[in-house]
């Protein structure tokens, strides 16, 4: 069982406190009838599935209920971070000093 | 008034020399409020105790009770005959420092667990680690498979808040648990 | 009696006797025996046949490791467990143990015929016997192999004992007792840190049970150990958990303890759990389990009486049994001439030490020919004889060209081996940490770790009392200080301590033929090293796919003892260092482990949370059978005295009808969404229009995904301006909450509103029929419930009973129609109240039955019954619901995609089957054509089917494609017997004016 810290609890957690929300970073359009069926699809369907870092977001909802944004390896499962949502994707540098 | 039909009315779990105590705990008003950062201290006035500005923070006066669970969330407790009082205090906020304030006295029971083993039982089904609980503080967690609410009274005096529905099994886990601790084993 | 017992020695309490039994004979062993020491005691070596030849087995080891000595052990009715290795049961008064996979007997065993068969049963013998002819495999195959699988009886009746759960905390978790153990405990322990200290066995001590002569600090092993558990069980800092197997390692430093609290016990505590399972959160780990020792691979190793020497030793000097009287040692390593030394002592006769190495240490040659035992350098052994226990071995000289030269026959009831000692390293595995192969040592030792743990003693490779003491007290400090602790490593003085050295073989020289050889690598799957030359002979190269095809290190103990002598003869036949040949996984647990540990609490009624509403009592009380929606339990129907389900259900919606029904809506989910934006937020996720709903107004609402497929759907009440009370599907609820969190917190955080479940605040009764207002308008205050005031699809505040009330006028079933939502802890007794009331209409209860044929007969759907997830708000007939002018809600753009546009999808219609007395199966297939060519062109299927009392005839509901523009045509539905023709219709089969519902 993972350990996750909470960004707005300021806590780290067991994982059964959290459920997993998808990917992060993907905004919904600001007007959906602007995009074409082919950048819909793109929106609804198409995630990026990558080996290592993965942003991704989950929510504690057996918490404080809220939803936020994590960097988490997908080979090793674990976390580097986790920050509020609507914060902007970490840069790599930041990434990597949050793992060592 | 009509009868209340209350969960588990009367029902105990007990271990010998005060090591566990565990019973329903009275009716009260409860509200769930939610309200954005910068009414906080107004909400404190209409309550009539400031709210906990931390999560997990825990505040209380004459019977009035603020458990802060999340960002924007509090858990307010109160006496029983005071949750109309407080509706219309809440309500004359509205106009200025738009909330929600919605009564959930009816969707809880409180379930007190106390006694020098009382964080002992717990943890047969509550991940957390309860020394690290400070005394005076409150959490939205979960209990096996029950989400709750758990407030640390004291340091051997828990209180678990929990959906009606999920109040049965919660009170089946503390029973077991209160079994094997009354045969320390 | 007890043939074999050395009361001189041994920590077993020599003054309390226990009876016990195996296979129905009477022994008696000693309090801290386990069944295998129990049984050596008195001269009993076979215990089992073996997996797939039956060969006789005997007890091979004197841990948890043990691949052999599986046994079926009973401890009264519906308590008996199968495969439980004798080596850590611990024997109690009572006890009742047999002996498994023989027929007829332990001794006479048919099964047996196997051994004979030999070729037959070799390497993938399932793959390549049981191909052909296809038409054999039904019929003979599968039966025969299902009637040969497995291995011991499962038991028949439920477990009647029950499990516990409990997390803890600690800085430091070590896992073994042993030295290295036991030092880093004391370490961390001393520094003030929580430590929990967990060994799987009766008592601490680990390899210093089994060696009480060497000496640490000037005391001697047993007396150091009393008082290092004297000191650990006085510090409060400290949990020392025996018994209890570290069965899992997994993320962020948690384990799985399975502690086992009442097997050993002579009388179980009334209510005592049996097991618990301890999930453990540490802050650092220390893992110090020790090392397994290596049985060596020759012809005929696993006849009864053959063991490894180290258990031997263990034997004896802790439970005080000599396994034999004649032994011969065979070896590749030190440690086999000590266990040879310590049983000469005790008079055993130790006809030679067989030893593959050409030089030992002059010291252990001395010291063996001081005991008069005869020592054979560059030997090997090439065979055992005896049938049901060894009665010689065959020895041979080993020449310089590697070749076994002319075999001499030596007599013994006993031969221990040792092929070297393989480091534990399978916690360290499952947290995937690296694996480093040492060539020299020929062992993988762990590497560069990925959580917070370090490893110490023989689980890394250290060897010998004095590495284990000085590793693991390094450890326990350094992982004390890691936990934010002052601590410091002591100095261990270590007297008597012989550092053992030895090589790594793989199967033993022979002067036979190695293909007729039957020499073991793993005794519990009965694969032998001929297997695995096969294996890779077949073109097996990767050891994955060599377990896989032989089934070595497959079996219930994970090849503890015969994964790295696999390995080592399959590295060999590819010719390619072991490394590249690999170590299979280990995963957990690390030793089998009872369902009933992983379980805990979750049994019987605490198997899953089962929700009651606040009137499930009275149902109960009143005779409802109950059926399970989600986690709820709800009342499916109230059956009178002789009534069948139809029958109840017919007089359920007959009564509602023509006067009164009363439901309990209590597990609808609602939602309070509050604020100033609460109106524009509704717009936003639901398919309808809601800025304009006048508060005290319901509308029905539509959900759907960002698909545009329908998710959920309920009656919505807007209560002010800014307020509004929504009711979902009952297992919809949290789904609900939890997807409209996730719009307002992520997409629409500028937005003003505040959502809260009041799913259990509320509860519903739902009354309906014609006289449903005229039985409420008595106990109403404060509403003014006239068609006109309060007309369908409106909502007002006031009181019911004198308690506060939200009362819905709002129908599911298409009569006059109410739903009162009170404050839940009133629910019964408002119910109550009505009830008796309603005695003068008739009122009659109904369930979640009568409910859905009322609601089908008027069209209305259940989201999830007659929605499957690929349903749009057209497909399902409510294009009405989709407020047209909003410019977005969730799932709009979706419903103008091509492919959601497309003439032939699947449309929700009803069905009125040609005989009306045919109710159609739900979820049955539809097709065009009954008397096409199978396979058939699928064109539906039925989503809801029932008995319409009201119509007097059957009534479905269905999807079919281009469904809508098909009234009036016949399909078929073909069911068990025949295909049933039906006309598609309409969905709404009663009422369609709505007069009853506006009544």
């Amino acid at each position: 069982m993972l350990l996750i810290r909470c960004p707005y609890c300021a806590v780290e957690r067991p994982e059964v406190e959290f459920a997993y929300a998808g990917e992060a970073h993907i905004a919904r359009p600001q007007d959906p009838s602007a995009l074409s069926d082919e950048q819909w699809k793109d929106h609804l369907f198409i995630r990026s599935n990558p080996r290592g870092t993965h942003f991704e977001r989950w929510r504690h909802i057996h918490g404080c209920g809220r939803f936020f944004n994590a960097v988490r390896d997908t080979v090793s499962d674990k976390f580097a971070m986790t920050y509020k949502a609507g914060l902007p994707r970490p840069s790599e540098a930041e990434i990597g000093k949050a793992r060592s | 008034m009509l009868q209340e039909y209350r969960r588990l009315e009367g029902s105990r779990i007990a271990a010998p020399d005060s090591a566990l105590a565990i019973a329903m705990a009275d009716d009260c008003t409860r509200f769930s409020l939610r309200i954005a950062e910068e009414g906080i201290a107004q909400a404190g006035k209409a309550f009539g105790v400031a709210l906990p500005k931390q999560i997990g923070g825990m505040t209380a006066a004459g019977g009035r009770l603020a458990l802060c669970l999340g960002p924007d969330e509090w858990q307010l407790m109160a006496p029983l005959d005071e949750r109309d009082a407080l509706e219309a205090a809440f309500a004359a906020l509205y106009a200025k420092v738009p909330h929600s304030l919605v009564d959930i006295s009816h969707r809880e029971v409180g379930i007190v667990v106390e006694g020098r083993d009382a964080a002992l039982a717990l943890r047969s089904a509550c991940p957390l680690d309860l020394d690290e609980m400070a005394v005076g503080s409150a959490t939205r967690t979960i209990f096996d498979k029950a989400q709750i609410v758990l407030i640390r009274q004291g340091q051997d005096s828990f209180r678990i808040e929990v959906w009606q529905s999920f109040a049965d099994h919660v009170w089946g886990i503390l029973q077991a648990a209160g079994r094997e601790i009354a045969l320390e084993i | 009696m007890s043939t074999h017992r050395i009361s001189a020695k041994g920590r077993v309490d020599h003054g309390k006797p226990v009876r016990f039994t195996f296979n129905g004979q009477r022994f008696e062993g000693r309090k801290g025996d386990t069944l295998a020491s129990a049984l050596l005691a008195n001269g009993v070596h076979l215990i089992g046949r073996s997996f797939k030849y039956h060969r006789p087995r005997g007890i091979l080891s004197s841990g948890s490791e043990e691949p052999n000595a599986l046994v079926g052990v009973s401890r009264g009715v519906g308590r008996s467990e199968p495969n439980t290795r004798a080596t850590v049961l611990e024997v109690f008064e009572g006890l009742s143990t047999v002996s498994q996979n023989h027929w007829p007997s332990l001794k006479r065993d048919v099964g047996a015929i196997n051994d004979a068969f030999y070729m037959l049963f070799s390497a993938g013998f399932y793959y390549k016997t049981f191909m052909w002819p296809k038409s054999f495999w039904n019929k003979v195959y599968e039966p025969f192999i299902r009637g040969a699988a497995g291995l011991g009886k499962s038991p028949s009746l439920p477990d009647p004992d029950t499990y516990a759960s409990r997390y803890a905390h600690c800085d430091v978790l070590v896992v073994g007792s042993g030295p290295a153990g036991l030092a880093a405990a004391l370490e961390a322990g001393r520094s003030g840190a929580k430590v929990i200290l967990v060994d799987e066995q009766a008592e601490l001590g680990g390899s210093l049970l089994s060696e009480p002569d060497t000496g640490i600090d000037g005391q001697p092993a047993w007396q150091w150990l009393k008082a290092a558990s004297d000191e650990l069980a006085a510090l409060k800092n400290v949990t020392v958990l025996t018994r209890t197997t570290a069965m899992g390692y997994y993320h962020e430093n948690f384990l799985g303890l399975c502690q086992r609290l009442t097997d050993h016990l002579d009388t179980l505590p009334e209510g005592a759990p049996r097991e618990r399972m301890w999930r453990v959160r540490a802050k650092q780990v220390v893992l110090a389990q020790g090392s397994i020792e290596k049985p060596l691979v020759f012809d005929g190793n696993d006849r009864p009486g053959v063991m490894l020497a180290g258990a031997a030793r263990t034997y004896l000097n802790r439970y005080g049994v000599k396994v034999g009287n004649r032994a011969v040692v065979v070896t590749s390593h030190d440690s086999a001439w000590l266990a040879a030394i310590d049983l000469a002592e005790v008079g055993v006769k130790v006809a030679a030490i067989v030893d593959i190495r050409s030089s030992v240490s002059d010291h252990l040659v001395r010291l063996a020919r001081a005991h008069g035992i005869e020592v054979l350098t560059g030997w090997t052994a090439t065979g055992t004889r005896g049938r049901l226990r060894v009665s010689a071995v065959r020895v041979n000289p080993v020449g310089t060209n590697g070749k076994a030269g002319r075999a001499r026959v030596i007599a013994c009831d006993t031969v221990l081996m040792c092929g070297g000692w393989t480091p534990s390293v399978h916690l360290f595995s499952h947290t995937k940490g690296k694996l480093d192969w040492d060539e020299e040592r020929q062992m993988f030792l762990p590497g560069a770790p990925t959580e917070e743990t370090r490893c110490a003693g023989a689980g890394n490779g250290t060897f010998g009392l004095a590495g284990a003491l000085r590793e693991g007290a390094a450890a326990g400090a350094e992982a004390a200080a890691d936990a934010g602790f002052k601590a410091k490593a002591s100095d261990y003085r270590v007297e008597g301590d012989f550092e053992c050295t030895g090589i790594s073989v793989r199967e033993l020289p022979t002067d036979r033929n190695p293909s007729s050889a039957k020499a073991f690598v793993d005794f519990q799957n009965d694969v032998t090293a001929k297997d695995i030359r096969l294996a890779v002979r077949e073109g097996f190269l990767s050891i994955e796919h060599i377990k896989r095809y032989t089934t070595t290190g497959m079996a219930t103990d994970q090849g503890k003892t015969s994964n790295i002598n696999g390995l080592a003869i399959a590295s060999d036949a590819v010719k390619r260092p072991a490394p590249a040949v690999g170590l299979t996984t280990f995963r957990p647990p690390y030793t089998p482990t009872t369902f009933g540990a992983f379980a805990g609490y979750n049994r019987g009624s605490l198997f899953e949370v089962t929700r009651k509403t606040a009137i499930d009592g009275w149902a109960e009380e009143n005779g409802a059978v109950f059926e399970p929606v989600s986690l709820w339990r709800r009342a499916w129907y109230f059956p009178r005295p002789g009534e069948t389900m139809h029958q109840a259900v017919a007089r359920e919606c007959r009564a509602t009808r023509q006067s009164l029904g009363m439901f309990d809506a209590s597990t609808l989910g609602k939602i309070e969404i509050v604020g100033p934006d609460a109106a524009e937020f509704m717009n936003r996720m639901y398919t309808n229009a809601w800025s304009k709903l006048a508060p005290g107004r319901l509308r029905y609402g539509l959900l759907l995904g960002e698909d545009g497929f329908i998710r959920d759907d309920g009656v919505i009440g807007r209560l002010s301006a800014d307020r509004f009370h929504v009711t979902t599907t009952s297992g919809g609820a949290a789904r609900v909450l939890a997807m409209m969190e996730d719009y307002l917190q992520t997409e629409w955080p500028d937005l003003k509103v505040w959502l809260t479940s009041t799913t259990e605040q509320w509860a519903v009764i739902a009354l309906n029929g014609p006289n449903a207002r005229k039985l409420i308008e008595p106990f109403v205050e404060g509403i003014d419930l006239s068609d006109a005031a309060l007309p369908h699809m409106s909502v007002a505040e006031g009181r019911i009973c004198g308690v506060p009330t939200r009362l819905f006028r709002v129908s599911f079933t298409g009569e006059l129609g109410f739903e009162i939502n009170v404050p839940s802890r009133y629910g019964r007794a408002v119910w109550e109240t009505l009830y008796e009331a309603g005695r003068q209409y008739d009122i009659t209860p109904y369930g979640t039955e009568t409910m859905h044929v009322l609601r089908a007969e008027k069209g209305y759907i259940v989201v999830g019954q007659d929605t499957d997830g690929t349903l749009t708000p057209d497909d399902a007939g409510l294009g009405w619901a989709i407020g047209k002018a909003k410019p977005d809600f969730v799932g709009k753009r979706s419903l103008t995609r091509s492919d959601m546009l497309s003439p032939g999808r699947k449309q929700l219609v009803g069905l009125l089957t040609r005989d009306p007395a045919t109710v159609l199966e739900e979820g049955a297939q539809i097709v065009d054509d009954p008397s096409q060519a199978l396979p058939m062109k699928m064109i539906g299927h039925v989503t809801s089917s029932y008995w319409s009392e009201a119509l007097g005839r059957s009534i479905a509901l269905a999807v079919i494609e281009g469904g809508r523009a098909r009234q009036g045509q016949t399909i078929h539905v073909p069911m068990p017997g025949k295909a049933h023709a039906a006309e598609i219709t309409g969905t709404v089969f009663l009422d369609p004016e709505n007069k009853r519902l506006n009544a």
